[in-house]
């Protein structure tokens, strides 16, 4: 899987992934103290001018954002429809920079650098005797090594479905998928045990 | 949890993931495609209960939300989290958590199949619609947003019918899985 992280030496990749968090927080905390188009709008070009120094070029950058873009606008539209022209202003000019920023910290932390939050986040949880911390990053670590196993899973039900002229439903498809893939749980159970990897007592 | 548990959870996450890959499946007799990443969701807190349900998609959100681009279309990163349907998102992991707890308590192995796919469908309609729905609206109404409790119950309306065709195939899927390989818990 390849993620959205983008290589790069700019300030936002060398600062710290707990700082670019909180800082994130903060921003979406102070977005709401503001209803001033002025200031909003300035928060934005801010927002922008972050985005922009970020080593992505425009077309990936458009690719991106098109999605989430897309989904603002129809909120803002339906907000300026069904409200005032002033609260679509306030909703559209909010919701841009939060996007921005949070798309920012996306592209300029790895993946490992956020487990390791994500690990540390979870020590509290831990000593409550809720979560093992370590296994949050061997749990991403299973998701992402089979994933290709499944689109294979997928692969393989649709051609049994064509080789015997049955139409594509979502439930001739999704239940045996879903057997398929969970049928291996004891098999790489038994694996992670065998490793003493989870170094568990019981 | 047991090491099983955690790759069932695991498992079950790259399911989520899985499905939105694949290109979306229409249904013959209604023409909405049907969003196979949604219905993961709800199968989730249905085939593995509430604990491991709500873990699945506990993961899958933190997936998400550490870059990968996990959500169907390819998106992912903080971003989601704050755009206008980020409540439904974050709803998921309440409606997986809802939608288990009321399966292990409607469904058990011993039932006739009517009464099992009966109890999925009741557990996917409270947990996969009502308290995903709930949590969508109230932060399309009180957050960034700010459409206010009204408009946002209005928008939210329109996706209900094609939610509840959703749950119908979740709970004969999870009825299928049941009978096939069973791992709900059992509770009286």
């Amino acid at each position: 899987m390849k993620t959205l992280y983008v290589d790069g030496n700019t300030a936002l990749h060398r600062l710290s992934p707990r700082v670019k968090l909180a800082g994130l927080m903060l921003a979406s905390i102070l977005l709401f103290l503001t209803r001033s188009p002025l200031a909003l709008g300035t928060a934005l070009a801010l927002a922008i001018y972050l985005y922009a120094m970020l080593p992505l070029g425009f077309k990936v950058s458009l690719h991106r954002l098109r999605p989430v873009l897309w989904t603002i606008a129809v909120v803002a539209l339906f907000s300026f429809l069904v409200q005032s022209a002033e609260e679509a202003t306030v909703a559209l000019l909010r919701l841009s920079v939060l996007m921005l920023l949070a798309a920012s910290v996306t592209a300029t932390t790895t993946v490992s650098a956020f487990i390791e939050v994500a690990t540390e986040a979870a020590r509290p949880l831990e000593r409550m005797g809720l979560v093992n911390a370590a296994d949050i990053g061997l749990a991403i670590g299973l998701v992402i090594r089979f994933v290709p196993d499944i689109t294979g899973h997928y692969q393989s039900v649709r051609d049994a479905h064509l080789a015997r002229g049955i139409k594509l439903r979502p439930l001739t498809v999704v239940v045996p998928l879903i057997i398929l893939t969970l049928k291996s749980a004891d098999e790489v159970a038994g694996a992670i045990d065998a490793r003493g990897i989870r170094n568990q007592k019981a | 949890m047991s090491t099983r548990d955690l790759v069932l959870t695991a498992l079950f996450t790259a399911i989520i993931v899985a499905l939105g890959l694949v290109p979306p499946v229409s249904v013959s007799l209604v023409p909405v495609p049907i969003h196979a990443q949604s219905l993961g969701v709800m199968l989730a807190g249905l085939i593995l209960g509430a604990k491991r349900g709500t873990a699945a998609v506990l993961l899958f959100l933190l997936l998400a939300a550490i870059g990968l681009p996990v959500l169907a279309g390819g998106r992912g990163g903080l971003g989601v989290f704050v755009a206008p349907p980020a409540g439904y998102l974050v709803g998921f992991a309440f409606a997986a958590f809802v939608a288990g707890f009321l399966s292990e308590r409607f469904v058990n192995a011993r039932q006739s199949g009517f009464a099992q796919i009966s109890g999925f469908f009741l557990a996917a309609v409270v947990g996969g619609i009502l308290v995903d729905h709930l949590m969508g609206v109230l932060w399309l109404a009180y957050g960034p947003t700010g459409l206010g409790l009204t408009k946002a119950t209005i928008g939210t309306l329109a996706f209900v019918p094609g939610d509840i065709l959703k749950a119908g195939i979740a709970a004969l899927a999870a009825r299928a899985v049941l009978a096939g390989y069973p791992l709900l818990p059992h509770r009286a």
